[in-house]
Protein backbone atom coordinates (compact mmCIF):
# COMPACT_ATOMS: atom_id res chain seq x y z
CA UNK A 1 0.00 0.00 0.00
CA UNK A 2 1.14 3.48 -0.76
CA UNK A 3 1.09 5.80 1.92
CA UNK A 4 0.11 9.46 0.84
CA UNK A 5 2.23 11.98 1.86
CA UNK A 6 0.94 14.81 3.13
CA UNK A 7 2.21 18.05 4.10
CA UNK A 8 -0.33 19.62 7.09
CA UNK A 9 -0.82 23.11 7.89
CA UNK A 10 1.65 23.20 10.82
CA UNK A 11 4.08 21.97 8.49
CA UNK A 12 3.43 25.10 6.03
CA UNK A 13 3.86 27.14 8.86
CA UNK A 14 7.34 25.96 9.87
CA UNK A 15 8.13 26.38 5.98
CA UNK A 16 7.07 29.78 5.40
CA UNK A 17 8.61 31.18 9.24
CA UNK A 18 11.89 29.58 7.72
CA UNK A 19 11.78 31.22 4.67
CA UNK A 20 11.12 34.59 6.13
CA UNK A 21 13.95 33.99 9.02
CA UNK A 22 16.45 33.32 5.66
CA UNK A 23 15.19 36.25 3.96
CA UNK A 24 15.58 38.74 7.13
CA UNK A 25 18.66 37.08 7.73
CA UNK A 26 19.96 37.89 4.18
CA UNK A 27 18.63 41.46 4.44
CA UNK A 28 20.16 42.29 7.68
CA UNK A 29 23.32 40.30 6.44
CA UNK A 30 23.72 42.25 3.20
CA UNK A 31 21.97 45.64 4.59
CA UNK A 32 24.80 46.33 7.19
CA UNK A 33 28.36 45.75 8.19
CA UNK A 34 28.75 43.57 11.03
CA UNK A 35 25.64 41.37 11.12
CA UNK A 36 27.31 38.54 9.81
CA UNK A 37 30.07 37.81 11.73
CA UNK A 38 30.59 35.10 14.78
CA UNK A 39 30.23 37.70 17.54
CA UNK A 40 26.63 38.79 16.56
CA UNK A 41 25.63 35.73 15.33
CA UNK A 42 26.85 34.42 19.13
CA UNK A 43 24.73 37.84 20.93
CA UNK A 44 21.59 36.67 18.68
CA UNK A 45 21.75 33.12 20.35
CA UNK A 46 22.10 34.13 23.65
CA UNK A 47 19.29 36.51 23.76
CA UNK A 48 17.04 33.88 21.97
CA UNK A 49 17.92 31.55 24.20
CA UNK A 50 16.88 33.21 27.34
CA UNK A 51 13.65 33.40 25.21
CA UNK A 52 13.71 30.16 24.41
CA UNK A 53 13.81 28.92 27.59
CA UNK A 54 10.50 29.89 28.76
CA UNK A 55 8.89 29.93 24.98
CA UNK A 56 8.92 26.29 24.57
CA UNK A 57 6.92 25.31 27.93
CA UNK A 58 5.10 28.96 27.23
CA UNK A 59 3.49 26.84 23.98
CA UNK A 60 2.28 24.02 25.79
CA UNK A 61 0.18 26.99 28.36
CA UNK A 62 -0.75 28.48 24.93
CA UNK A 63 -2.13 25.38 23.40
CA UNK A 64 -4.17 24.70 26.70
CA UNK A 65 -5.86 27.64 26.07
CA UNK A 66 -4.20 29.78 29.05
CA UNK A 67 -1.04 32.63 29.36
CA UNK A 68 1.46 34.03 31.20
CA UNK A 69 2.44 37.38 31.18
CA UNK A 70 3.85 37.50 34.36
CA UNK A 71 7.23 36.30 32.96
CA UNK A 72 9.81 39.42 32.96
CA UNK A 73 8.79 40.08 36.48
CA UNK A 74 8.98 36.66 37.75
CA UNK A 75 12.80 36.42 36.11
CA UNK A 76 13.50 39.53 38.12
CA UNK A 77 12.76 38.11 41.36
CA UNK A 78 14.36 34.67 41.06
CA UNK A 79 17.27 35.95 39.97
CA UNK A 80 16.78 38.71 42.97
CA UNK A 81 15.72 36.22 45.15
CA UNK A 82 18.72 33.42 44.38
CA UNK A 83 21.25 36.40 45.32
CA UNK A 84 19.30 37.05 48.20
CA UNK A 85 19.74 33.29 49.12
CA UNK A 86 23.47 33.28 48.23
CA UNK A 87 24.73 36.49 50.08
CA UNK A 88 22.12 37.52 52.78
CA UNK A 89 21.69 33.48 53.99
CA UNK A 90 24.94 32.14 52.74
CA UNK A 91 23.59 29.18 51.11
CA UNK A 92 25.61 27.66 48.51
CA UNK A 93 24.61 28.54 45.15
CA UNK A 94 22.78 24.66 44.32
CA UNK A 95 21.09 25.25 47.37
CA UNK A 96 20.04 28.63 46.47
CA UNK A 97 19.12 27.62 42.97
CA UNK A 98 17.31 24.39 44.20
CA UNK A 99 14.63 26.11 45.99
CA UNK A 100 14.45 29.10 43.40
CA UNK A 101 13.36 26.06 41.00
CA UNK A 102 11.09 24.46 43.97
CA UNK A 103 9.58 28.56 44.23
CA UNK A 104 8.64 28.68 40.51
CA UNK A 105 7.10 25.62 41.03
CA UNK A 106 5.12 26.60 43.69
CA UNK A 107 4.28 30.30 41.65
CA UNK A 108 2.86 28.05 38.80
CA UNK A 109 1.25 25.95 40.99
CA UNK A 110 -0.64 28.87 42.61
CA UNK A 111 -1.47 30.68 38.85
CA UNK A 112 -2.69 27.09 38.43
CA UNK A 113 -5.23 26.86 41.12
CA UNK A 114 -6.57 30.16 41.02
CA UNK A 115 -7.52 29.36 37.46
CA UNK A 116 -8.95 26.01 38.23
CA UNK A 117 -10.30 26.04 41.27
CA UNK A 118 -11.31 29.63 41.83
CA UNK A 119 -11.84 30.26 38.22
CA UNK A 120 -9.55 33.42 38.07
CA UNK A 121 -8.15 34.00 34.24
CA UNK A 122 -4.72 33.32 34.19
CA UNK A 123 -4.54 36.10 32.50
CA UNK A 124 -5.55 38.19 35.52
CA UNK A 125 -3.31 36.46 37.94
CA UNK A 126 -0.30 36.48 35.88
CA UNK A 127 -1.38 40.29 35.43
CA UNK A 128 -1.39 40.80 38.96
CA UNK A 129 2.18 38.81 39.63
CA UNK A 130 3.44 41.11 36.70
CA UNK A 131 2.91 43.73 38.90
CA UNK A 132 3.49 42.31 42.59
CA UNK A 133 6.71 40.79 41.35
CA UNK A 134 8.40 43.95 39.73
CA UNK A 135 7.50 45.39 42.31
CA UNK A 136 8.90 43.54 45.22
CA UNK A 137 12.52 42.79 43.74
CA UNK A 138 12.20 46.98 43.09
CA UNK A 139 11.70 47.17 46.53
CA UNK A 140 13.47 44.43 48.14
CA UNK A 141 16.53 45.50 46.27
CA UNK A 142 16.01 49.31 46.42
CA UNK A 143 16.40 49.63 43.07
CA UNK A 144 19.90 48.66 42.96
CA UNK A 145 22.18 45.40 41.72
CA UNK A 146 23.24 42.72 44.29
CA UNK A 147 26.26 41.86 43.02
CA UNK A 148 27.52 38.56 43.29
CA UNK A 149 31.37 37.37 42.97
CA UNK A 150 31.32 33.73 42.64
CA UNK A 151 33.39 33.79 39.49
CA UNK A 152 33.31 29.75 38.17
CA UNK A 153 29.70 30.05 37.92
CA UNK A 154 29.59 33.30 36.57
CA UNK A 155 32.02 32.41 33.50
CA UNK A 156 30.77 29.01 33.33
CA UNK A 157 26.52 30.07 33.31
CA UNK A 158 27.20 33.31 31.61
CA UNK A 159 30.08 32.55 29.36
CA UNK A 160 30.56 29.86 26.44
CA UNK A 161 30.90 26.14 26.00
CA UNK A 162 32.32 24.37 22.90
CA UNK A 163 31.64 27.36 20.94
CA UNK A 164 28.55 28.59 21.82
CA UNK A 165 27.18 30.16 25.06
CA UNK A 166 26.30 27.84 27.87
CA UNK A 167 22.75 29.22 27.98
CA UNK A 168 22.57 28.38 24.40
CA UNK A 169 23.48 25.03 24.81
CA UNK A 170 20.87 24.84 27.36
CA UNK A 171 18.39 26.09 25.62
CA UNK A 172 18.79 23.40 22.82
CA UNK A 173 18.39 20.85 25.30
CA UNK A 174 15.65 22.46 26.66
CA UNK A 175 13.75 22.25 23.11
CA UNK A 176 14.74 18.67 23.01
CA UNK A 177 12.74 17.52 25.68
CA UNK A 178 9.50 19.31 25.07
CA UNK A 179 9.80 18.39 21.32
CA UNK A 180 10.14 14.94 22.99
CA UNK A 181 6.91 15.70 25.56
CA UNK A 182 5.29 17.10 22.57
CA UNK A 183 4.95 14.56 20.15
CA UNK A 184 6.06 11.14 22.05
CA UNK A 185 4.40 11.00 25.43
CA UNK A 186 0.94 10.52 27.31
CA UNK A 187 1.58 14.27 28.76
CA UNK A 188 2.21 16.13 25.32
CA UNK A 189 -1.05 14.42 23.83
CA UNK A 190 -3.07 15.07 26.98
CA UNK A 191 -2.00 18.78 26.36
CA UNK A 192 -3.27 19.08 22.53
CA UNK A 193 -6.24 17.10 24.17
CA UNK A 194 -7.26 19.86 26.48
CA UNK A 195 -6.38 22.39 24.23
CA UNK A 196 -8.78 20.97 21.39
CA UNK A 197 -11.67 20.45 23.74
CA UNK A 198 -11.69 20.96 27.09
CA UNK A 199 -15.23 20.03 27.58
CA UNK A 200 -14.96 16.64 25.69
CA UNK A 201 -11.35 15.83 27.07
CA UNK A 202 -13.31 16.11 30.91
CA UNK A 203 -16.08 14.11 29.71
CA UNK A 204 -14.04 11.09 28.80
CA UNK A 205 -12.01 11.54 31.93
CA UNK A 206 -9.04 13.30 31.54
CA UNK A 207 -7.67 15.91 34.62
CA UNK A 208 -7.77 18.99 32.22
CA UNK A 209 -6.98 21.33 35.86
CA UNK A 210 -4.12 18.90 36.40
CA UNK A 211 -2.44 19.11 32.60
CA UNK A 212 -3.16 23.17 32.82
CA UNK A 213 -1.33 23.12 36.43
CA UNK A 214 0.63 21.33 35.07
CA UNK A 215 1.91 23.23 32.32
CA UNK A 216 1.47 26.31 34.23
CA UNK A 217 4.30 25.26 36.71
CA UNK A 218 6.70 24.29 33.99
CA UNK A 219 6.80 27.50 32.58
CA UNK A 220 6.85 29.24 36.29
CA UNK A 221 9.70 26.95 36.91
CA UNK A 222 11.73 28.08 33.66
CA UNK A 223 11.05 31.59 34.34
CA UNK A 224 12.94 31.50 37.63
CA UNK A 225 16.28 29.48 35.72
CA UNK A 226 16.22 32.38 33.51
CA UNK A 227 15.92 34.20 36.54
CA UNK A 228 19.07 32.06 37.43
CA UNK A 229 21.06 32.35 34.50
CA UNK A 230 20.63 36.22 34.09
CA UNK A 231 22.28 36.54 37.58
CA UNK A 232 25.49 34.42 36.12
CA UNK A 233 25.32 36.77 33.25
CA UNK A 234 25.04 40.49 34.43
CA UNK A 235 27.05 39.17 38.10
CA UNK A 236 24.42 40.38 40.29
CA UNK A 237 20.13 40.17 41.23
CA UNK A 238 18.86 43.19 39.51
CA UNK A 239 15.29 44.20 39.65
CA UNK A 240 15.16 45.52 36.32
CA UNK A 241 16.09 42.45 34.16
CA UNK A 242 13.95 40.75 31.99
CA UNK A 243 11.74 43.70 30.78
CA UNK A 244 9.37 43.43 28.31
CA UNK A 245 10.73 39.70 28.20
CA UNK A 246 6.84 38.11 28.66
CA UNK A 247 6.38 40.23 25.43
CA UNK A 248 8.98 38.58 23.19
CA UNK A 249 8.27 34.68 24.74
CA UNK A 250 4.76 35.40 23.83
CA UNK A 251 5.23 36.66 20.27
CA UNK A 252 7.84 33.63 19.70
CA UNK A 253 5.34 31.25 20.34
CA UNK A 254 2.70 33.26 18.82
CA UNK A 255 4.90 33.77 15.18
CA UNK A 256 6.05 30.07 15.55
CA UNK A 257 2.25 29.12 14.58
CA UNK A 258 1.19 28.90 18.18
CA UNK A 259 -3.03 29.62 18.18
CA UNK A 260 -3.80 31.97 20.90
CA UNK A 261 -7.25 30.00 21.00
CA UNK A 262 -5.42 26.78 22.00
CA UNK A 263 -5.14 23.74 20.26
CA UNK A 264 -2.58 23.77 17.67
CA UNK A 265 1.42 24.47 17.93
CA UNK A 266 4.46 22.74 17.18
CA UNK A 267 8.05 23.15 19.38
CA UNK A 268 9.59 23.38 15.98
CA UNK A 269 7.51 26.35 15.13
CA UNK A 270 8.43 28.25 18.50
CA UNK A 271 12.23 27.94 18.19
CA UNK A 272 11.63 29.23 14.56
CA UNK A 273 9.98 32.31 16.12
CA UNK A 274 12.64 32.40 18.95
CA UNK A 275 14.99 33.12 16.36
CA UNK A 276 13.35 35.32 14.24
CA UNK A 277 12.06 37.93 17.05
CA UNK A 278 16.02 37.68 18.21
CA UNK A 279 16.91 38.07 14.77
CA UNK A 280 14.36 41.01 14.14
CA UNK A 281 15.54 42.73 17.61
CA UNK A 282 19.28 42.77 16.49
CA UNK A 283 18.80 43.51 13.22
CA UNK A 284 17.00 46.40 13.73
CA UNK A 285 19.87 47.69 15.77
CA UNK A 286 22.41 47.49 13.37
CA UNK A 287 20.09 49.32 10.83
CA UNK A 288 20.40 52.11 13.81
CA UNK A 289 16.88 52.20 14.80
CA UNK A 290 15.95 53.73 18.09
CA UNK A 291 15.80 51.02 20.56
CA UNK A 292 11.69 52.28 21.30
CA UNK A 293 10.86 51.83 17.57
CA UNK A 294 12.50 48.33 17.88
CA UNK A 295 9.17 47.92 20.40
CA UNK A 296 6.75 49.30 17.85
CA UNK A 297 8.08 47.02 14.87
CA UNK A 298 8.02 44.38 17.44
CA UNK A 299 4.65 45.45 17.90
CA UNK A 300 3.36 45.46 14.17
CA UNK A 301 5.07 41.49 13.76
CA UNK A 302 3.03 39.92 16.48
CA UNK A 303 0.27 41.87 14.94
CA UNK A 304 0.67 40.37 11.60
CA UNK A 305 1.54 37.01 13.00
CA UNK A 306 -1.39 37.01 14.64
CA UNK A 307 -3.78 37.93 11.64
CA UNK A 308 -1.66 35.21 9.38
CA UNK A 309 -2.23 32.55 12.12
CA UNK A 310 -6.04 33.40 12.36
CA UNK A 311 -6.02 33.05 8.59
CA UNK A 312 -3.87 30.39 7.68
CA UNK A 313 -3.81 27.83 11.11
CA UNK A 314 -7.17 28.54 13.13
CA UNK A 315 -10.00 28.05 10.79
CA UNK A 316 -8.26 25.06 9.35
CA UNK A 317 -6.48 23.05 12.04
CA UNK A 318 -7.63 24.00 15.38
CA UNK A 319 -9.77 22.40 17.84
CA UNK A 320 -13.51 22.35 19.03
CA UNK A 321 -14.80 26.02 19.43
CA UNK A 322 -16.55 25.14 22.73
CA UNK A 323 -15.13 25.56 26.05
CA UNK B 1 -30.53 -9.59 37.31
CA UNK B 2 -29.66 -6.03 36.81
CA UNK B 3 -26.98 -5.06 36.58
CA UNK B 4 -27.52 -0.90 36.94
CA UNK B 5 -29.90 0.21 39.02
CA UNK B 6 -31.58 4.05 39.56
CA UNK B 7 -33.26 4.93 42.47
CA UNK B 8 -35.40 7.83 42.85
CA UNK B 9 -32.61 9.96 40.87
CA UNK B 10 -33.62 13.27 40.62
CA UNK B 11 -31.13 16.45 39.24
CA UNK B 12 -31.76 20.27 39.37
CA UNK B 13 -29.84 22.51 37.59
CA UNK B 14 -30.53 26.04 39.30
CA UNK B 15 -34.19 26.45 39.09
CA UNK B 16 -34.62 23.92 36.48
CA UNK B 17 -35.64 20.51 37.41
CA UNK B 18 -33.91 18.21 34.76
CA UNK B 19 -34.64 14.60 36.39
CA UNK B 20 -37.70 14.06 38.97
CA UNK B 21 -36.93 10.84 41.01
CA UNK B 22 -36.26 8.42 38.07
CA UNK B 23 -36.77 4.48 38.86
CA UNK B 24 -34.61 2.58 36.10
CA UNK B 25 -32.78 -0.56 35.92
CA UNK B 26 -30.74 -2.14 33.04
CA UNK B 27 -30.03 -6.11 33.09
CA UNK B 28 -27.03 -7.60 31.18
CA UNK B 29 -28.01 -8.21 27.60
CA UNK B 30 -30.72 -6.31 27.77
CA UNK B 31 -31.06 -3.09 25.39
CA UNK B 32 -33.03 -0.54 26.70
CA UNK B 33 -34.43 2.48 24.21
CA UNK B 34 -34.91 5.74 25.97
CA UNK B 35 -37.20 8.38 24.70
CA UNK B 36 -38.20 11.89 25.02
CA UNK B 37 -38.42 15.42 23.73
CA UNK B 38 -35.64 17.57 23.56
CA UNK B 39 -34.81 18.92 27.11
CA UNK B 40 -36.60 15.57 28.68
CA UNK B 41 -33.78 15.40 30.63
CA UNK B 42 -32.44 11.95 28.49
CA UNK B 43 -28.81 13.20 28.02
CA UNK B 44 -28.63 14.60 32.38
CA UNK B 45 -29.84 10.94 33.28
CA UNK B 46 -26.94 9.54 30.77
CA UNK B 47 -24.42 11.72 31.75
CA UNK B 48 -25.56 10.94 35.98
CA UNK B 49 -24.86 7.32 35.00
CA UNK B 50 -21.29 8.22 34.06
CA UNK B 51 -20.16 10.22 36.58
CA UNK B 52 -19.74 13.43 34.60
CA UNK B 53 -22.71 14.90 37.17
CA UNK B 54 -23.69 14.18 40.58
CA UNK B 55 -27.35 14.17 40.94
CA UNK B 56 -29.27 16.57 43.40
CA UNK B 57 -30.80 13.17 45.13
CA UNK B 58 -31.33 9.10 44.54
CA UNK B 59 -29.00 6.32 44.62
CA UNK B 60 -27.18 4.00 42.46
CA UNK B 61 -26.54 0.73 42.54
CA UNK B 62 -23.98 -1.46 39.84
CA UNK B 63 -23.73 -5.10 40.45
CA UNK B 64 -25.57 -4.35 43.61
CA UNK B 65 -23.54 -2.34 45.33
CA UNK B 66 -24.10 1.31 45.72
CA UNK B 67 -21.62 2.98 43.88
CA UNK B 68 -20.78 7.00 43.93
CA UNK B 69 -19.22 8.54 40.70
CA UNK B 70 -17.16 11.25 41.80
CA UNK B 71 -16.30 11.90 37.84
CA UNK B 72 -16.43 10.09 35.17
CA UNK B 73 -13.11 8.10 35.24
CA UNK B 74 -14.63 6.03 38.27
CA UNK B 75 -17.51 4.93 35.42
CA UNK B 76 -14.70 4.25 33.21
CA UNK B 77 -12.92 2.02 35.62
CA UNK B 78 -16.12 -0.14 36.26
CA UNK B 79 -16.94 -0.73 33.02
CA UNK B 80 -19.22 1.58 31.90
CA UNK B 81 -18.70 3.46 28.86
CA UNK B 82 -20.27 6.14 26.80
CA UNK B 83 -21.36 7.12 23.50
CA UNK B 84 -21.67 11.00 24.21
CA UNK B 85 -24.39 13.02 21.86
CA UNK B 86 -21.39 15.67 21.30
CA UNK B 87 -19.25 12.41 20.35
CA UNK B 88 -16.25 14.54 23.11
CA UNK B 89 -13.32 14.12 19.78
CA UNK B 90 -11.02 16.00 20.04
CA UNK B 91 -10.62 17.86 16.19
CA UNK B 92 -6.99 18.21 16.89
CA UNK B 93 -5.85 15.15 17.33
CA UNK B 94 -5.78 11.73 15.33
CA UNK B 95 -8.81 9.23 15.30
CA UNK B 96 -6.28 6.80 16.98
CA UNK B 97 -5.56 9.52 19.72
CA UNK B 98 -9.13 10.24 20.20
CA UNK B 99 -9.62 6.53 20.99
CA UNK B 100 -7.01 6.00 23.06
CA UNK B 101 -7.26 9.25 25.52
CA UNK B 102 -6.95 8.53 28.90
CA UNK B 103 -5.96 4.59 27.35
CA UNK B 104 -2.69 5.01 25.51
CA UNK B 105 -0.60 2.25 24.78
CA UNK B 106 2.67 3.16 26.12
CA UNK B 107 6.36 1.00 25.18
CA UNK B 108 9.55 2.20 27.22
CA UNK B 109 12.13 3.93 26.19
CA UNK B 110 15.33 3.60 28.19
CA UNK B 111 13.45 4.18 31.12
CA UNK B 112 10.82 6.75 29.63
CA UNK B 113 7.18 5.28 28.71
CA UNK B 114 6.47 6.84 25.79
CA UNK B 115 2.99 6.68 22.85
CA UNK B 116 3.41 2.98 21.34
CA UNK B 117 1.95 4.60 17.60
CA UNK B 118 2.02 1.30 16.02
CA UNK B 119 0.07 -0.30 18.86
CA UNK B 120 -2.35 2.11 18.88
CA UNK B 121 -2.66 2.25 15.24
CA UNK B 122 -3.03 -1.63 14.57
CA UNK B 123 -5.88 -1.86 17.26
CA UNK B 124 -7.64 1.11 15.83
CA UNK B 125 -7.56 -0.15 12.57
CA UNK B 126 -8.80 -3.02 13.80
CA UNK B 127 -11.55 -1.37 15.16
CA UNK B 128 -12.53 0.69 12.51
CA UNK B 129 -12.78 -2.59 10.38
CA UNK B 130 -14.91 -4.46 12.85
CA UNK B 131 -17.11 -0.99 12.52
CA UNK B 132 -16.93 -1.60 8.52
CA UNK B 133 -15.59 2.14 9.03
CA UNK B 134 -13.31 3.43 6.65
CA UNK B 135 -11.87 5.73 8.75
CA UNK B 136 -7.98 6.09 9.37
CA UNK B 137 -5.71 5.87 12.42
CA UNK B 138 -3.65 8.37 11.15
CA UNK B 139 -6.16 11.03 10.55
CA UNK B 140 -7.03 13.73 12.42
CA UNK B 141 -10.69 14.14 13.44
CA UNK B 142 -11.79 17.52 12.02
CA UNK B 143 -11.15 16.19 8.35
CA UNK B 144 -13.36 13.80 9.13
CA UNK B 145 -17.48 13.70 7.92
CA UNK B 146 -20.15 12.55 10.59
CA UNK B 147 -20.01 8.81 10.47
CA UNK B 148 -16.16 8.65 10.32
CA UNK B 149 -16.23 10.57 13.63
CA UNK B 150 -19.12 8.61 15.38
CA UNK B 151 -16.80 5.92 14.57
CA UNK B 152 -14.05 7.10 16.68
CA UNK B 153 -16.43 7.97 19.29
CA UNK B 154 -17.79 4.28 19.23
CA UNK B 155 -14.29 2.75 18.95
CA UNK B 156 -13.66 4.27 22.52
CA UNK B 157 -15.85 1.61 23.72
CA UNK B 158 -14.57 -1.05 22.09
CA UNK B 159 -11.19 -0.62 24.19
CA UNK B 160 -12.08 -2.63 27.20
CA UNK B 161 -14.76 -5.15 28.25
CA UNK B 162 -17.39 -2.82 28.54
CA UNK B 163 -20.44 -4.22 31.19
CA UNK B 164 -22.76 -1.31 30.18
CA UNK B 165 -22.69 1.07 27.27
CA UNK B 166 -24.85 4.03 26.91
CA UNK B 167 -25.38 5.61 23.42
CA UNK B 168 -26.74 9.15 23.58
CA UNK B 169 -28.12 10.00 20.42
CA UNK B 170 -25.60 7.90 18.27
CA UNK B 171 -27.57 7.91 14.66
CA UNK B 172 -28.43 11.19 14.64
CA UNK B 173 -25.61 12.98 12.35
CA UNK B 174 -25.07 9.86 9.81
CA UNK B 175 -26.77 8.34 7.09
CA UNK B 176 -28.29 5.20 6.76
CA UNK B 177 -25.92 2.91 5.67
CA UNK B 178 -24.09 3.79 8.42
CA UNK B 179 -27.42 3.77 11.09
CA UNK B 180 -27.58 0.10 10.16
CA UNK B 181 -24.25 -0.83 11.35
CA UNK B 182 -24.40 1.06 14.47
CA UNK B 183 -27.89 -1.20 15.44
CA UNK B 184 -25.36 -4.24 13.94
CA UNK B 185 -22.88 -2.96 16.75
CA UNK B 186 -25.76 -2.88 19.67
CA UNK B 187 -27.28 -6.29 19.12
CA UNK B 188 -23.46 -7.63 18.87
CA UNK B 189 -23.13 -5.75 22.38
CA UNK B 190 -26.14 -7.37 23.57
CA UNK B 191 -25.15 -10.87 22.63
CA UNK B 192 -21.79 -10.62 24.58
CA UNK B 193 -23.86 -9.63 27.67
CA UNK B 194 -23.37 -5.99 27.71
CA UNK B 195 -26.56 -3.87 29.26
CA UNK B 196 -27.05 -1.04 26.30
CA UNK B 197 -28.79 1.59 26.87
CA UNK B 198 -30.13 3.69 23.79
CA UNK B 199 -31.11 6.71 23.20
CA UNK B 200 -32.81 7.94 20.16
CA UNK B 201 -35.03 10.32 18.12
CA UNK B 202 -35.64 7.68 15.55
CA UNK B 203 -38.20 5.63 16.37
CA UNK B 204 -38.00 2.27 14.52
CA UNK B 205 -33.67 2.38 15.13
CA UNK B 206 -34.85 2.09 18.87
CA UNK B 207 -38.05 -0.69 17.93
CA UNK B 208 -35.48 -2.62 15.73
CA UNK B 209 -33.05 -3.24 18.77
CA UNK B 210 -34.81 -2.39 22.01
CA UNK B 211 -35.89 -4.89 24.87
CA UNK B 212 -37.60 -2.53 26.55
CA UNK B 213 -38.85 0.86 26.17
CA UNK B 214 -38.10 4.07 28.40
CA UNK B 215 -39.77 7.25 27.92
CA UNK B 216 -38.87 10.30 29.87
CA UNK B 217 -41.35 13.93 29.80
CA UNK B 218 -40.26 16.94 31.60
CA UNK B 219 -38.14 15.04 33.72
CA UNK B 220 -39.84 12.03 34.59
CA UNK B 221 -40.19 8.45 33.35
CA UNK B 222 -43.74 7.90 32.48
CA UNK B 223 -43.29 5.07 30.84
CA UNK B 224 -41.16 1.82 30.83
CA UNK B 225 -42.29 -1.49 29.47
CA UNK B 226 -41.39 -4.29 26.77
CA UNK B 227 -41.01 -3.09 23.42
CA UNK B 228 -43.28 -5.89 21.87
CA UNK B 229 -45.92 -4.81 24.11
CA UNK B 230 -45.72 -1.06 23.11
CA UNK B 231 -45.66 0.47 19.76
CA UNK B 232 -44.58 3.58 18.51
CA UNK B 233 -47.84 5.42 17.97
CA UNK B 234 -48.16 4.53 21.77
CA UNK B 235 -44.21 5.84 22.88
CA UNK B 236 -45.12 8.69 20.46
CA UNK B 237 -48.48 9.68 22.81
CA UNK B 238 -46.59 9.31 25.98
CA UNK B 239 -43.45 11.69 24.59
CA UNK B 240 -46.09 14.30 23.45
CA UNK B 241 -48.25 13.99 26.52
CA UNK B 242 -51.12 12.56 24.93
CA UNK B 243 -51.10 9.72 26.69
CA UNK B 244 -50.65 10.70 30.73
CA UNK B 245 -48.35 7.16 31.53
CA UNK B 246 -48.01 3.57 30.70
N1 LIG C 1 -25.14 21.67 32.39
C1 LIG C 1 -26.39 22.14 32.45
N2 LIG C 1 -26.64 23.30 33.10
C2 LIG C 1 -27.89 23.78 33.21
N3 LIG C 1 -28.98 23.20 32.67
C3 LIG C 1 -28.79 22.04 32.00
C4 LIG C 1 -27.51 21.46 31.86
N4 LIG C 1 -27.64 20.31 31.14
C5 LIG C 1 -28.94 20.19 30.87
N5 LIG C 1 -29.65 21.22 31.38
C6 LIG C 1 -31.10 21.40 31.30
O1 LIG C 1 -31.71 20.21 31.74
C7 LIG C 1 -32.82 19.88 30.92
C8 LIG C 1 -32.64 18.50 30.32
O2 LIG C 1 -31.61 18.55 29.35
P1 LIG C 1 -31.04 17.27 28.61
O3 LIG C 1 -30.78 16.21 29.62
O4 LIG C 1 -29.90 17.70 27.76
O5 LIG C 1 -32.29 16.85 27.70
P2 LIG C 1 -32.37 15.85 26.48
O6 LIG C 1 -31.07 15.15 26.34
O7 LIG C 1 -33.48 14.93 26.83
O8 LIG C 1 -32.68 16.66 25.26
C9 LIG C 1 -32.95 20.98 29.89
O9 LIG C 1 -33.89 21.94 30.37
C10 LIG C 1 -31.56 21.58 29.86
O10 LIG C 1 -31.62 22.95 29.51
MG1 LIG D 1 -29.70 15.10 24.78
Amino acid sequence: MKKKVKIKVSNLHEIGLLIALISVLLIFGFSTENFFTQRNFMSILRSASYVGLVAFPMTFVLITREIDISVGPAVAWSGVFFVILVKWFEFNYTFAAFIVLAWGLFLGYFIGIARTKLMIPTFITTLALWSALRGYSLFITEGRPLAISNKPFRYFFGGDVLGLPTVTWIMLMVFFIFWFLSKYTVLGTNIYAVGGNPKAARSIGLNVDKIKIITLMITSMFSALVGILFVARVSSGNSTVGEGMEFDVIAAVVVGGTALGGAVGTMTGTLLGVLFIAMISNGLIHWGIDPDLNKVVKGIIIFLAVVINSNVTFKKNSGNKEE
Amino acid sequence: MSILKLENISKSFGAVQALDGVNLSLDAGEVLGLMGDNGAGKSTLVKIIAGNFKQSSGSISFENQNVEFLKPMDARNKGIEVVYQDLALCDNLTAASNIFLTREITKSFGFIPILNFSKMFQRAKDIFKELKSETLPEEEVRMMSGGQRQAVAIGRTKLSQAKVVLLDEPTAAISVRQVAEVLELIKQLKKQGVAVLIISHRMPDVFAVSDRIAVLRRGKLVANKKANESSPEEVTALITGAIESA
